[in-house]
């Protein structure tokens, strides 16, 4: 759906990006960076900044690949930052050697290709968890009581409609690694989750509107949903006690990027503390700048779902690319969607 | 020399469409159908190296250590065939009548109901669809409704249903299946209906023998029509259905970008494609019967 969306905008856009002095083009996920920081570079350097988006990695990879060219700066996840290190794709542009790195957590550098952030910057990270209406549901402390809600309560849940995101869930709750490449785990993972399929009512993104109309009464989902719950205090998040993953994006520079310099600059602006903490506010996300953890709005600094106190940073787990045993989740996921 | 001069005209007009449709259409088949036997590349793309197993998933001649073969993909194939045929049946059922009574309208009304039949094409499928969800869901404009009129007490289960898929299918394909009906039936010569009653013809025999042939092409241009997008949409399934039941075009689309194999994905977009084909062939066969019996 959103991939639909993303890939007719990115299709339309495409053509505009034009190489030209003065010029920055971005492609970003959807709502993944806060327009205030592209507001202020522009007032700042007077460079024109235009921003496309995708909602996948694969959707990215799979149009840079087919040679898409104009895009300067891409914000892949980990595991694609290494596909793409691997592909050749990326520039090599020295951001560590740039004044304001200091301000970046080594423990961020998750990229195996590039573990000393020479290529891309850390941009953003945060949990996979369940939003639940507390009214509802009662406590929820982890995917047991999750999967329990509609036998319980009579209220309904969704997963993600991400086969990685669902059979990490299987994985987690069978004791196995969220990376796992052996057959037998992964179909005990299947296994699990078929057995809790009948509890799902539908395998999607849209659940915000769904759990604000009270239609849902839990939802897994990224952090970053607290954007739609301010004002509800009844609509809660956890990280999920038997496990949850963790999403980390990266800021990186294309080899094909025709404007290498602005791009260069708009990197090292997002190195200031100032500039990252507003993304933080308004995307709930981890920041990978050290000194912006302390200049965010006081609710999300408190907040131990956004900002992670160290012990929840070491029981999450960060998806690494599989390489060919991917086609052992995919069929993992067919049979997962096909089951009745 | 005339003769001469009139087929450089005819060449000058054909030209466009026949390069359009050898760059747009002939060029991506042929790359689909190449891809289809080629090693799928670890990080999507190709291998130039020649692949037959990409069929043999389907079919089931997998080596079953690379590739093992499913029949989860025949049945995913036959279950969106189904759904697409049930999606032309009650739109058939749907539109006839109608194209009947608009048919007899007078000229502006009738012209008014046609412009409401094109309306959907102005907005977007996918807002249309979330429109939907919001109508279905148990605490949407159509339970409260029902509620509010105490003919139901429950909301009763809608959205993601496959009872919500087919809802979905038949609303975006109505129009496609509308507009040729009508064309068929407002062209019905009326003075062989009239000549058949007065003959001393039922209605029944009337609408079988005289009515129904006339209309055949209508009901067969209308069904191909809708047919061919229905087996492939994968986008009411994953919004109306919530991604439960995987049709083919989900899974097409999951081959290009999820799991990066895009030979696999166009090995099953080969087999739909044949599968219509026939479907093709055999409406033409009968569209021509049917035009020689009339």
């Amino acid at each position: 759906m959103r991939k639909a969306i993303g890939l007719a905008l990115g299709l339309a856009l495409l053509g505009t990006a034009a190489d030209a002095e003065g010029k920055l083009a971005l492609y970003n996920w959807g709502d993944y960076i806060n327009p205030l920081i592209l507001k202020k570079f522009s007032d700042e350097t007077g460079i024109e900044v235009s921003l496309d988006t995708y909602s996948s990695n694969e959707e990215m990879l799979a149009k840079i690949q087919a040679g898409a060219t104009g895009y300067d700066i891409i914000f892949p996840s980990v595991h694609m930052h290494d596909i793409m290190m691997k592909l050749g794709l990326l520039e090599k542009t020295d951001i560590n050697q740039s004044p304001g790195f200091e301000n970046i957590d080594p423990a961020t550098f998750r990229s195996q290709e590039d573990p000393k952030s020479e290529y891309c910057l850390p941009y953003a990270f945060g949990t996979v968890g369940i939003f639940y209406n507390e009214d509802i549901t009662g406590p929820i402390t982890g995917w047991a009581d999750f999967f329990n809600i509609p036998e319980k309560t009579g209220a309904k849940i969704t997963l993600l409609d991400d086969m990685r995101e669902v059979m990490a869930i299987g994985l987690f709750m069978t004791g196995h690694s969220i990376n796992s490449t052996d057959p037998e785990e992964i179909q005990e993972a299947t296994d699990y989750i078929l057995s809790k399929k009948p509890a799902v009512s539908a395998f999607t993104y849209e659940s915000p509107t769904l759990l604000l109309s009270n239609d849902i009464a839990a939802a897994h989902f990224f952090v970053g949903g607290h954007v739609y719950y301010v004002d509800k205090p009844n609509i809660k998040y956890v990280i999920p006690k038997e496990g949850a993953t963790l999403y980390q994006e990266d800021m990186c520079m294309l080899k094909t990027a025709p404007d290498k310099a602005e791009a260069k600059r708009f990197m090292e602006f997002y190195l200031r503390p100032e500039i990252a903490a507003l993304n933080v506010d308004q995307q709930f996300n981890g920041s990978a700048n050290v000194p912006a953890r302390e200049l965010v709005a006081d609710y999300i600094r408190n907040d131990p779902t956004i900002t992670l106190p160290p012990e929840t940073l070491k029981r999450v787990q960060t998806f690494v690319d599989l390489g060919k045993a991917l086609k052992l989740y995919d069929r993992a996921w067919n049979t997962i969607r096909t089951a009745q | 020399m005339a003769l001469r001069r009139d087929s450089v005209v005819l060449g000058v007009l054909l030209a466009p469409v026949t390069i359009f449709l050898g760059v747009f259409f002939l060029v991506p088949l042929l790359i689909i159908a190449v891809f289809s036997f080629l090693t799928p590349g670890l990080y999507g793309g190709v291998e130039w190296s020649f692949y037959h197993w990409n069929y043999g998933r389907i079919f089931g001649w997998a080596d079953g250590i690379e590739e093992i073969y499913e029949p989860v993909y025949l049945q995913i194939l036959f279950r969106s065939l189904a759904f697409g045929v049930l999606t032309v049946a009650l739109c058939l059922v749907l539109c006839y009548p109608v194209a009947f009574w608009v048919a007899r309208l007078p000229e502006r009304a009738r012209l008014f109901f046609l412009f409401l039949v094109a309306l959907p094409f102005f907005s977007s499928l996918i807002v249309r669809l979330y429109a939907w969800l919001l109508i279905l869901k148990p605490s949407g404009v159509l339970n409260e409704t029902l509620i509010a009129l105490h003919i139901i007490r429950e909301p009763i289960e809608l959205l993601y249903t496959p009872a919500a898929v087919v809802l979905g299918m038949v609303y975006v394909m109505v129009p496609f299946m509308f507009l040729p009906l009508y064309a068929a039936i407002d062209n019905l010569d009326r003075s062989l209906v009239e000549a058949s009653m007065d003959l001393g013809a039922n209605r029944r025999q009337t609408f079988l023998k005289v009515i129904l042939p006339q209309t055949i092409p209508g009901i067969i241009g209308g069904s191909v029509i809708v047919f061919i997008p229905s087996v492939g949409n994968f986008v009411v399934p994953d919004v109306l259905g919530g991604a439960k039941g995987l049709m083919v075009g989900n899974l097409v689309e999951q081959q290009f970008l999820s799991a990066r194999n895009w030979p696999f994905g166009s090995a099953l977009s080969m087999l739909i494609m044949s599968v219509v084909l026939a479907v093709l062939l055999l409406a033409t066969a009968r569209a021509r019967k049917a035009g020689g019996q009339a």
